[in-house]
């Protein structure tokens, strides 16, 4: 079925347009992995610039590496956790702020606060709050991949036409109908930015 | 018999410290009989899409109340469909998808819905589209999907807010043309807002010509013509010409309620 031409709901077109033009993307990175190769022939110096050879041995040997793939699963379950805990708390966060105006106004001042705190000083804290196990670090992608997953769902919800819910409305719609035919559906195209620039926040603060 | 009745309504939109509260409509009554199709006529920003609007029941008048068969009307609902000035179709449904959800919340019978929304795309002439979104069809065919949706759960009134406002001259005539069928079909009182003279000549029965010194009522102009208008005909053009020069009315007294503004300033 031919999908429509609409900027917001190309969402699967997009991706196949990226698709079509990614060896652009292998180019530039031979590109620089030839400057790379050169130039570390003339620096000499494996502390400034170690040689591109042996980085890339070690590169392809780590995808064996029994003890560096255990860390790797490890470090991919934590982040998909916090970014699921994000995911659930900052929609229904983000619904709630973008949807009415009197929850945007109760919320905005805490929630815009605590956005500022840098991501290390939570450290200790969530340490106290979840001892040294796996809790700390979930917990630290959780917060760093909340905010720009908040942010986006109110500002998708917040820009839905307001006629497409008087128009449910009027149709006999309750609140919980028109979250699920006209809030999800309208936001979905903003949630699928957040949740991108929520996966790339939580692998930044994996520690 | 009276069906929608506009009691003494005044509304006022409250302004901020840059702007001072704008009383739009005053004390503005008047009541629709059924099977009426009444049109609301005024220049652009006499609050002719505010009106409209409390009746869908998306906004609260300020004071006075708005009754539809004597009972008082708070907030929208199913007994009164509303085609939008830019339609609001669903952008991530088809058009049957469309149709459909006007009658999703009915007690209505699977099959009696899938009955109603086969008859809805037959009298819209969507036969072929009903798989199509939105963003595919052209104006006209959105309109009619708009009207269409707005039908399908049997409403007691049509509300519509310049449905034609969007399209081009050209195609204006044909599409009141079509409007003014699907209408009829559907023998339902309606109440469209629009600031074209000659469309509002061809749709209604009666005319309320609202004037920007706050919505005022300068004239409810009754239309006694056959149906399927002519156009061309001579009853036809005085009605045109009477309406013409009682806008103009309408639209003066805009201009001397700001001169009269302007005067008071300056004093
Ligand atoms: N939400 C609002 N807040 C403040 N002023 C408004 C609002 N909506 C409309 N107005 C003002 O009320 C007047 C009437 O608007 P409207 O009902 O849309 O007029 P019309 O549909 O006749 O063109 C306009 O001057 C407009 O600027
Ligand atoms: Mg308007």
């Amino acid at each position: 079925m031919e999908r429509p031409k609409n900027k917001i709901w190309d969402v699967k077109a997009r991706r196949l347009e990226l698709v079509n033009d990614t060896y652009l993307g292998y180019i530039v990175l031979m590109i620089l992995c030839a400057i790379w190769f050169f130039a570390s022939k003339n620096i000499k110096s494996e502390l400034i610039l170690p040689s591109f050879e042996k980085t890339a041995v070690e590169f392809l040997t780590g995808w064996t590496n029994k003890r560096v793939m255990t860390n790797f699963w490890i470090t991919l379950k934590r982040v998909l956790l916090g970014v699921g805990y994000a995911i659930v708390v900052g929609t229904i966060i983000g619904i709630g702020m973008g949807y009415s105006k009197k929850v945007y106004n109760a919320l905005s001042p805490i929630i815009n606060s605590i956005r500022q705190i840098p991501i290390m000083t939570w450290v200790p804290l969530s340490i106290i709050w979840f001892g040294l196990g796996e809790g700390p670090t979930i917990f630290l992608i959780f917060m760093s991949a909340v905010f720009p997953l908040t942010i986006n769902v109110i500002d998708g919800v917040a820009n839905i036409d307001q006629n497409l819910v008087y128009a449910s409305r009027s149709m006999g719609a309750s609140l919980s109908d028109i979250i699920r035919d006209i809030i999800l559906p309208g936001a979905f195209p903003s949630f699928l930015t957040g949740v991108r620039l929520a996966i790339g926040g939580g692998w930044q603060s994996v520690i | 018999m009276e069906c929608l009745k506009i009691d003494n309504i005044t509304k006022v939109y409250k302004g901020n410290k840059k702007e001072p509260d704008k009383i739009v409509l005053k004390d503005i009554s008047f009541s629709i009989n059924e099977g009426e199709f009444v049109c609301l006529l005024g220049p652009s920003g006499c609050g002719k899409t505010t009106l409209l609007t409390m009746m869908g029941g998306f906004l609260e008048p300020t004071s006075g109340k708005i009754l539809l068969d004597g009972n008082e009307i708070k907030g929208p609902g199913s007994e009164r469909g509303y085609v939008f000035q830019n339609y609001a179709l669903f952008p991530w449904m088809t058009v049957k998808e469309n149709i459909a959800y006007g009658l999703k919340f009915s007690t209505k019978t699977k099959e009696e819905k899938e009955e109603r929304v086969k008859y809805l795309i037959n009298m819209a002439r969507l036969n072929g589209n009903e798989k199509k979104f939105p963003i595919q069809l052209s104006g006209g065919m959105q309109q009619r999907v708009a009207v269409a949706r707005a039908l399908a759960g049997f409403p007691r009134v049509l509300l519509l807010d310049e449905p034609l406002g969007a399209i081009d001259f050209q195609m204006r005539e044909l599409l009141q043309n079509e409007l003014d069928q699907m209408v009829q079909e559907a023998h339902i009182t309606a109440v469209m807002v629009t600031h074209d003279v000659s469309e509002s000549v061809f749709m209604s029965d009666r005319v309320i010509v609202l004037g920007n010194n706050h919505g005022h009522i300068v004239s409810d102009y009754k239309i006694d013509l056959p149906r399927r208008r002519d156009r061309e005909s001579e009853e036809f053009k005085k009605c045109v010409t009477e309406l013409t020069s009682l806008v103009r009315i309408a639209f003066n007294e805009n201009i001397t309620a700001g001169e009269a503004c302007i005067m008071k300033r300056r004093k």
